[in-house]
C-alpha cells in the first residue's frame, strides 16, 4: 500500500497516474513550484462571532451575570488557562492548543470599527478603517505582489460557496473561485509546446502550467481525501489540502464559514444551538485539516487564521442572543505557530458600548502574516507599518 | 520582424492604408486577425468572403455596415428593459453578450466594451442595474462617435458617480472620487491641487433613488484654478478642460492602441503622434479606429497575435465559428469566473488585461469552457461541430485549425469533429487575439 506521503514523490506519482501520459507527469513534476513555500489560509466567520462564548472566561463572575441563558459552565468547557476555556464543543481546538499549534490572539479589532455588518466587514477586507478605503482587498493586494505573469503562477484562490468577498479583489491577478478541486483540472488533450514569440511563449507557459497542475491534482484526487467530518467547511478545507498537496503553488487560500444564508454567526436571538453547532464545525474542520496536513509533513508550511467582522455584546439581549460588539479573538493554527494565549482577555468590567475593548489592531495581525509568514512587504499592502504580534515561531 | 522595425521608425508607413502586394499578401490568417480585433470572430463563410473581397472592402463593412443597425439596437433596447430587481445585473450582462453575438455592427459593441473598461463603472459598487443600463446605453450611443460628447454624458452619469464613491458631493466636503477617475483615466495621474479644485467643481451632485441630481445650494460656485486656468468651473467644464490637455488625446490613443493593435510593446511617442494630433482636433473615435484598422501596422507582425484574448473574445470567437446561438446568462457567469465580470471590472482602472488574463486556473477554466461549448449543455443547447465542418466541406482537423487558428499546420486530432475542434481551441495560439 502506498502512503499518501509517497505520492509526493515522483515514483509513486507515476505508478498511480494511470491514464496520464508518463512524459506529461514527469514534465509536470519537474515544473512543480517550489515545495517549500509558505501558505496562508484565511477563514472568514461571517456574521460576527461571539468570541466571549468561544474563549470563555469561566472564572469571571461578570461573564455568568451577563449571560444568564447563554453562559457555558466550566465543567464542560475545555480549560486552556486558569481563567479561560474553549467552548464545550471545541475539543479539537483544545487538543491543538495543548500541542502548541494554536494561538489565540485576544482583543483584536479596530478602535474605529463600524458596528454594522457591511461597514465592519469592508474594513477587514480592505484593511482600512476609513471608508470607502482602497479599491482592492488586502489579500488581493498581497496576491498582486505575488503575481508573476512570466512564471504563470497562481497566487491565490477563494474556496467557497458564497460570492468572492472583497478581500480578494485584486487589481491585476485573477483569483478563481474554486467550488470543487476538479475545477482546476484541464480537459484531456490540451496541447503543449514551448517557446515562440514572447506573448505566445507566455500563453504556452500558462497552458503548460495549467496542464501540469491538472496532472498532479488528478493524481492527488485519486488518492482519496483524508478524514474530515461532514461539514461544508471541512469539504472546503479538504480541497485546500488537496491543492496544497498537488503543488499548485497557491500561496493564499481564502475560505468562509457562516455566510450565504441563515445559520451564520449573527445570532441576535436563540443563539445557543446555532452557535454551538458553528463552533463544532469550526473546531472539528480545522482540526481535521491540521491532522491531514500533519500526516504529510505539510503543516509546517501552512498557517491558518480566522477573522470575523466584529465580536458581540457582552450582555445577552433578552432574546437569548447577542448584538454587534467590538473585540474578538483571532485563531491562528499551524506547525510553525507559537501556540498559546496572545494578549490579555479584554476585561468585562471596562466595556466599549457593551463590547469588549480592542487592544490589538487587526492590521498588526495582517502585518505579521504578510511580513513574517508570506515574506511580503506589509507596508506596501497595508499602506503603513504595523508592529507584529508574537504568534509565530521563527 | 522587418515590418515592425519599419513601423517603429516610420509613422507615415505605419498608418498608411494597407494594400496587399506579393510581399505582404492578403491571407486567411489576416482575415482571422481582422475579425478578432474589429469583431468577436467570424464564421467560415465570413472569413472566405473577406478573403475574396480584400482588406479595405471588408473594413468598409465592419466600420460602416449597410444593415439597419439602429433598428437592431432599438429592438434590443426593448428586450433588455427593464432589469427590475436584477440586482447583480445578470440579465443586463446576458443581453449585452447577445447583442455582441447578433449585432450587424460588432465593432460598435467591441468599442462599447472598450469604453466600459475605460470608465470602469461597476455594478459591484453602484448596485443598481437601472443605472448600469443607462451607463451602457450612454457608452453605446457614443462608442464610435465624438468622445467629447461621451465624456460630457459620463460626468453626469449615475453609475459612474456611484462606482467612484461619489454619491454625495457636498459643498462643505468636496468628494475627490469622480475627478480622480477623470484625471487618472485621461491624464495618467491626478496632481493633488488640480484634484482638490476639480472636486470643488463637482460639488452639488447627489444620487437619490438611483438618479443623479444637482442641488444648486450645495454647489461651490467660487473660482477654481485647474491646469493653471482660473474660472467658476463646474463639472462639465472640468471635463472639457481635461480634453484640452495635450496628454488626454495621447492617453486615449495609447489605450486604444493596446485594445486594437498590440499589448506587447509600448508604442513610441513619434509613432502615435499623427493619430494623437488628429484625435485632439475633434475626438472623432470612428476616424481614429478607422485609421488604426486600415493601417499597414495593423496588418503587420507588430500587431498579429500581440494581444491576449479577453474572456469575452475567447468565448465569442468559438461561438461565432460554430455559427451557433448561446445561452448568455450562464456564459456571463462563466466569464466572470475567468476574470471578466461584465459591468463589474475589478477596480477603477478596469481590466488590466494582457498577460494578467492567463494563470493556471483561468487557462484550465478556458479549456473547460471551450470543451463545454463544443457539447450540448448549459451554453449551447445543441452544439454540432461536425455539422459545421461538413457544411463547409472539409475534414474536421484541417477545418478547425483553419477556422480558429487560420493555420493548417496546427491541425491535430482525427475525424471526430469535437476532438478536432478542441485540439484547435486548446492550442496556446488560440489564447491570443
Amino acid at each position: 500500500m502506498t502512503t499518501r506521503r509517497e505520492f509526493l514523490k515522483v515514483g509513486a506519482l507515476l505508478s498511480l497516474a494511470a491514464g496520464v501520459p508518463r512524459l506529461l507527469v514527469r514534465s509536470a513534476l519537474a515544473a512543480a513550484p517550489a515545495q517549500d513555500q509558505t501558505i496562508l489560509v484565511v477563514l472568514q466567520l461571517s456574521g460576527g462571532n461571539d468570541g466571549l462564548n468561544t474563549v470563555i472566561p469561566f472564572a469571571d463572575d461578570l461573564y455568568h451575570k451577563s449571560r444568564p441563558t447563554l453562559r457555558q459552565v466550566a465543567a464542560k468547557a475545555h480549560r486552556i488557562s486558569d481563567q479561560l476555556a474553549f467552548h464545550p464543543r471545541m475539543d479539537g481546538f483544545a487538543r491543538l492548543f495543548s500541542e502548541g499549534m494554536l494561538a489565540v490572539v485576544q482583543g483584536v479589532g479596530c478602535a474605529k470599527s463600524d458596528r454594522n455588518h457591511p461597514g465592519a466587514m469592508h474594513m477587514w477586507h480592505t484593511a482600512d478603517p476609513q471608508p470607502p478605503g482602497p479599491p482592492t482587498g488586502w489579500l488581493g493586494r498581497a496576491a498582486d505582489q505575488l503575481w508573476q505573469p512570466a512564471a504563470a503562477n497562481l497566487p491565490a484562490a477563494f474556496i467557497g460557496a458564497i460570492p468572492q468577498p472583497f478581500a480578494a479583489n485584486a487589481e491585476r491577478v485573477i483569483i478563481p473561485t474554486v467550488r470543487n478541486a476538479r475545477d482546476l483540472l484541464c480537459p484531456a488533450g490540451a496541447a503543449t509546446a514551448a517557446g515562440g514569440e514572447p506573448l505566445l511563449a507566455c500563453a504556452r507557459r500558462a497552458t503548460a502550467a495549467a496542464t501540469a497542475t491538472s496532472a498532479r491534482l488528478d493524481t492527488v484526487l485519486r488518492s482519496g481525501g483524508g478524514d474530515y467530518p461532514q461539514f461544508r467547511l471541512a469539504d472546503e478545507l479538504r480541497i485546500i489540502a488537496q491543492l496544497i498537496r498537488a503543488g499548485t503553488g497557491i500561496r493564499i487560500y481564502f475560505t468562509e464559514l457562516g455566510g450565504g444564508g441563515i445559520g451564520g454567526f449573527d445570532n441576535h436571538a436563540g443563539q445557543l444551538g446555532n452557535h454551538c453547532s458553528l463552533l463544532e464545525q469550526l473546531s472539528a474542520s480545522i482540526t481535521a485539516f491540521a491532522r491531514d496536513l500533519q500526516r504529510d509533513g505539510l503543516l509546517d508550511r501552512v498557517v491558518l487564521m480566522t477573522f470575523s467582522e466584529f465580536g458581540r455584546t457582552v450582555h445577552e439581549n433578552g432574546r437569548r442572543g447577542t448584538n454587534h460588539g467590538a473585540a474578538q479573538p483571532v485563531f491562528v493554527v499551524g506547525g510553525k505557530v507559537k501556540g498559546g494565549l496572545v494578549g490579555a482577555h479584554p476585561s468585562l468590567a471596562d466595556l466599549d458600548q457593551d463590547g469588549q475593548k480592542v487592544h490589538t489592531d487587526f492590521r498588526c495581525v495582517y502585518a505579521t502574516l504578510l511580513d513574517h509568514w508570506l515574506g511580503l512587504e506589509s507596508r506596501a499592502i497595508l499602506g503603513a507599518a504595523h508592529p507584529p504580534v508574537d504568534f509565530l515561531r521563527t | 520582424m522587418a515590418d515592425a522595425d519599419k513601423a517603429a521608425l516610420d509613422p507615415q508607413w505605419a498608418w498608411a492604408r494597407y494594400a496587399p502586394d506579393a510581399r505582404r499578401p492578403w491571407t486567411l490568417a489576416l482575415t482571422g486577425h481582422l475579425f478578432r480585433r474589429a469583431a468577436f470572430g467570424a464564421s467560415w463563410p465570413q472569413l472566405q468572403r473577406a478573403l475574396a473581397e480584400g482588406p479595405q472592402k471588408t473594413l468598409d463593412g465592419l466600420l460602416r455596415p449597410t444593415a439597419d443597425v439602429a433598428a437592431f439596437n432599438q429592438q434590443f433596447d426593448h428586450y433588455e428593459t427593464p432589469p427590475g430587481d436584477d440586482r447583480n445585473a445578470a440579465e443586463l450582462r446576458a443581453w449585452w453578450l447577445q447583442r455582441m453575438l447578433r449585432t450587424p455592427h460588432p465593432l460598435h459593441e467591441k468599442m462599447t466594451l472598450f469604453w466600459s473598461g475605460h470608465c470602469a463603472a461597476s455594478n459591484a459598487r453602484a448596485d443598481s442595474a437601472p443605472a448600469m443600463q443607462r451607463h451602457l446605453q450612454l457608452l453605446r450611443r457614443h462608442a464610435l462617435g465624438d468622445y467629447r460628447a461621451l465624456l460630457a454624458g459620463l460626468v453626469r452619469d449615475t453609475a459612474l458617480f456611484a462606482t467612484h464613491n461619489a454619491k454625495a458631493n457636498r459643498k462643505a466636503q468636496p468628494n475627490p472620487g469622480l475627478p480622480r477617475w477623470l484625471l487618472e483615466a485621461h491624464l495618467g495621474a491626478a496632481a493633488a491641487p488640480d484634484l482638490n479644485e476639480a472636486a470643488r467643481a463637482f460639488t452639488g451632485w447627489f444620487i437619490y433613488n438611483d438618479e443623479l441630481r444637482f442641488i444648486e445650494r450645495e454647489h461651490d460656485a467660487g473660482a477654481k484654478k485647474i491646469f493653471g486656468r482660473t474660472g467658476n468651473f463646474d463639472g462639465d467644464e472640468v471635463a472639457r478642460l481635461v480634453l484640452e490637455q495635450p496628454a488626454a488625446a495621447a492617453t486615449l490613443v495609447r489605450k486604444l492602441y493596446r485594445w486594437l493593435i498590440s499589448e506587447t510593446a509600448a508604442p513610441a511617442e513619434e509613432l502615435l503622434a499623427p493619430l494623437v494630433a488628429a484625435y485632439a482636433q475633434n475626438y472623432d473615435t470612428l476616424a481614429l479606429v478607422e485609421t488604426m484598422l486600415r493601417s499597414n501596422l495593423f496588418f503587420s507582425p507588430a500587431a498579429y497575435r500581440q494581444r491576449v484574448k479577453n474572456p469575452v473574445e475567447y468565448a465569442l470567437v468559438i461561438i461565432m465559428g460554430l455559427e451557433s446561438s448561446a445561452a448568455t446568462q450562464p456564459l456571463a457567469n462563466a466569464l466572470a469566473n475567468l476574470g471578466q465580470n461584465l459591468l463589474s471590472p475589478p477596480t477603477s482602472k478596469g481590466w488590466s488585461g494582457g498577460r494578467d488574463w492567463l494563470n493556471p486556473a483561468t487557462v484550465a477554466g478556458r479549456l473547460k469552457l471551450a470543451e463545454a461549448l463544443l457539447r450540448d449543455g448549459p451554453f449551447i443547447e445543441s452544439s454540432n461541430p461536425a455539422a459545421v465542418a461538413q457544411k463547409n466541406g472539409q475534414p474536421a482537423a484541417a477545418f478547425f485549425a483553419q477556422l480558429y487558428l487560420q493555420d493548417e499546420t496546427l491541425a491535430r486530432g482525427d475525424s471526430d469533429a469535437r476532438r478536432a475542434a478542441f485540439a484547435a481551441l486548446s492550442q496556446p495560439e488560440f489564447q491570443l487575439a
